[in-house]
């Protein structure tokens, strides 16, 4: 397959504080990537600078077989940005919205309309047309900034946490457009903090923390390897943690305290819940292993502030 | 400078904006010129007699049409702008698109130009309706171009002013110290002959004393050589105001 995009030490600085700091990974045509990670890892920074906002401090960054630079108008014109904030034109309706868009693509008018017409359909907002951006819900707003993102037909879609204050309902619908998008061919790449978004549309992703990339991998995979297949989460005192974990030693559990709660990532929770039974303990639960035991394992369970 | 024909786009999309406000801006944009006509044209220009064989109101029409145009390129600069860019974060977007943070500023600044010629011109029609006409057709276009030039110097002026604004307060400093003091030092009320040398020489320090000056010509047709001057400080300083403009709210757009 194709490589679209390509870092090699890529590095963003402000003054001293280094965003990114030296990161190389490469994504492929057709996929969908992931930047997963908390506040401040560097995750929009890193997408700004692959379509072309945000100038590159040091290292290599190719997108589409070209430098990607703030100045580089062949590659704005063939991506589509879903930004993290709502920036739509609140002076404007939601055709308005649009039609303006449009323009800075150099899209003809009559083109124009047509897409917009296709576009409102597909993110289910045909009978707002005419509404001014403030009577929208949040989830419409992210809608109108996905069909936008889509007006010039990008060839790569990038989406910072297109799915942030949303309910369920909204959710589901954004990621199935982008599902959608992804199987007409379009790359796809993503930040999110939500494990299950990572999880539900990403190929790939790689976590990061303090600008750095920590893992790489399918999301499933990166579950597997890192935690194993259950987690049992335990919630005694920490004074039992001698106790409990002498009387589990049998099983080849990794265990991590954390707060109230003890946790052990296994292969095989049934047998270690049997095992805890007979402890006669009351506040335990198993669960599959999910991207989030990866995220917390990797970036700590404290607060990132 | 990352400069294309997208400033455009940028112009067209203030311009559908503007449908929604145009009643209200056109009432602010008249209404305080419009109040120093009245008051010092009608009302102190009862005790003024004549001005160079003219009613005083002959005087002061050319300098409310250039001061108008400042004050409206201005306040379309800094507010507005200011709303737009670092409010609603309007332009984050739209530099993502093949359209650059150059030709979205410039394009602020066009549309800042545009606002103030909409300003003059009402006041010229306001004048015209008061009686007092410019001397020919040809006099009408020239001062037409002239606020072209006078609104996209004070915009650009403005746009500096506003790339470094961390808020609204600070236009205050811009208006009250810099803006309000050029309306009174310009010779838009009266002349500047009766002025110690020192303020004359401040005066001369003044972009819109310069307007004013041209503004006064053109408006009774008694051109002379001196215009020259005048228009070059206006043109030398808006291209160096128009590029440090760009330049600077281009850092502020980018990071």
């Amino acid at each position: 397959m194709n490589i679209l995009v390509s870092a090699k030490d890529l590095s963003k600085k402000y003054g001293t504080l280094a965003a990114v700091d030296g990161i190389s990974f490469e994504i492929r045509e057709g996929e969908c990537f992931g930047f997963l990670g908390p506040n401040g890892a560097g995750k929009t920074t890193t997408i700004k600078m692959i379509h072309c906002v945000s100038p590159v401090t040091s290292g290599i960054l190719i997108v589409n077989g070209l430098p990607a630079h703030i100045n580089n108008r062949a590659l704005k014109m063939m991506t589509g940005v879903v930004p993290q904030e709502i920036t739509l034109d609140i002076d404007l309706t939601v055709y308005e919205n649009l039609i303006i868009f449009a323009n800075f693509f150099d899209i003809p008018k009559r083109e124009a309309k047509k897409r917009i017409a296709e576009l409102l359909k597909f993110v289910e907002l045909e009978q707002k047309r005419d509404s001014k951006i403030d009577a929208l819900s949040t989830g419409m707003k992210r809608r109108l900034l996905v069909a936008r993102a889509l007006l010039n037909h990008p060839k790569l879609i990038v989406a910072d946490e297109p799915t942030t204050g949303l309910d369920p309902q909204a959710r589901h619908l954004i990621w199935q457009r982008l599902r959608q998008l992804k199987s007409q061919g379009v790359t796809l790449i993503l930040t999110t903090q939500y494990m299950e978004e990572a999880h539900q549309l990403c190929d790939r992703i790689v976590v990061m923390h303090k600008g750095k990339i920590l893992k790489e991998g399918e999301p499933s995979k990166l579950v597997e390897e890192e935690i194993g297949r259950e987690v049992v989460e335990v919630r005694v005192p920490e004074e039992e943690d001698e106790r409990i974990i002498g009387h589990l030693s049998s099983f080849p559990c990794g265990h991590e305290r954390v707060g109230d709660t003890l946790y052990f990532y296994c292969q095989d929770g049934q047998g270690l819940m049997r095992k805890l039974i007979e402890l006669d303990l009351h506040n335990y639960l198993t669960r599959p292993a999910t991207m989030e035991d990866v995220f917390l394992k990797l970036t700590g369970r404290s607060l990132i502030e | 400078m990352n400069l294309s024909y997208r400033i455009y786009y940028v112009f067209l999309r203030n311009l559908v904006s503007y449908k929604r406000f145009v009643i209200p801006t056109f009432l602010v944009s008249l209404i305080e010129p419009l109040f120093y006509l009245i008051t010092f044209g009608i009302g102190m220009g009862a005790y003024m007699g004549y001005f160079g064989g003219k009613p005083y109101l002959y005087f002061l029409v050319p300098g409310v049409l250039v001061s108008s145009v400042m004050l409206s390129s201005t306040f379309e600069c800094l507010y507005g702008t200011f709303v737009k860019i670092v409010h609603e974060k309007l332009y984050d977007s739209l530099i993502a698109t093949p359209v650059s943070a150059e030709d979205a500023v410039a394009g602020d600044i066009a549309w800042g130009t545009f606002r103030g010629l909409v300003s003059g011109t009402l006041m010229m029609i306001v004048a015209i309706i008061m009686g007092i006409f410019p001397v020919s057709l040809l006099s009408v276009l020239l001062l037409l171009l002239l606020m072209v030039f006078v609104g996209i110097l004070f915009a650009s002026l403005a746009m500096i002013v506003t790339s470094v604004s961390p808020s609204f307060d600070f236009f205050n400093y811009y208006t009250e110290l810099i803006i309000t003091p050029m309306l009174f030092f310009s010779g838009v009320f009266f002349p500047l002959d009766k002025f110690p040398a020192w303020m004359k020489t401040l005066s001369e320090f003044m972009p819109l004393t310069h307007a004013v000056k041209i503004s006064r010509a053109v408006f009774s047709g008694a051109h002379n050589p001196r215009l020259i001057w005048n228009f070059l400080v206006i043109l030398v300083l808006e291209t160096v105001a128009f590029y440090v403009g760009i330049k600077s709210m281009k850092k502020r757009l980018i990071k």
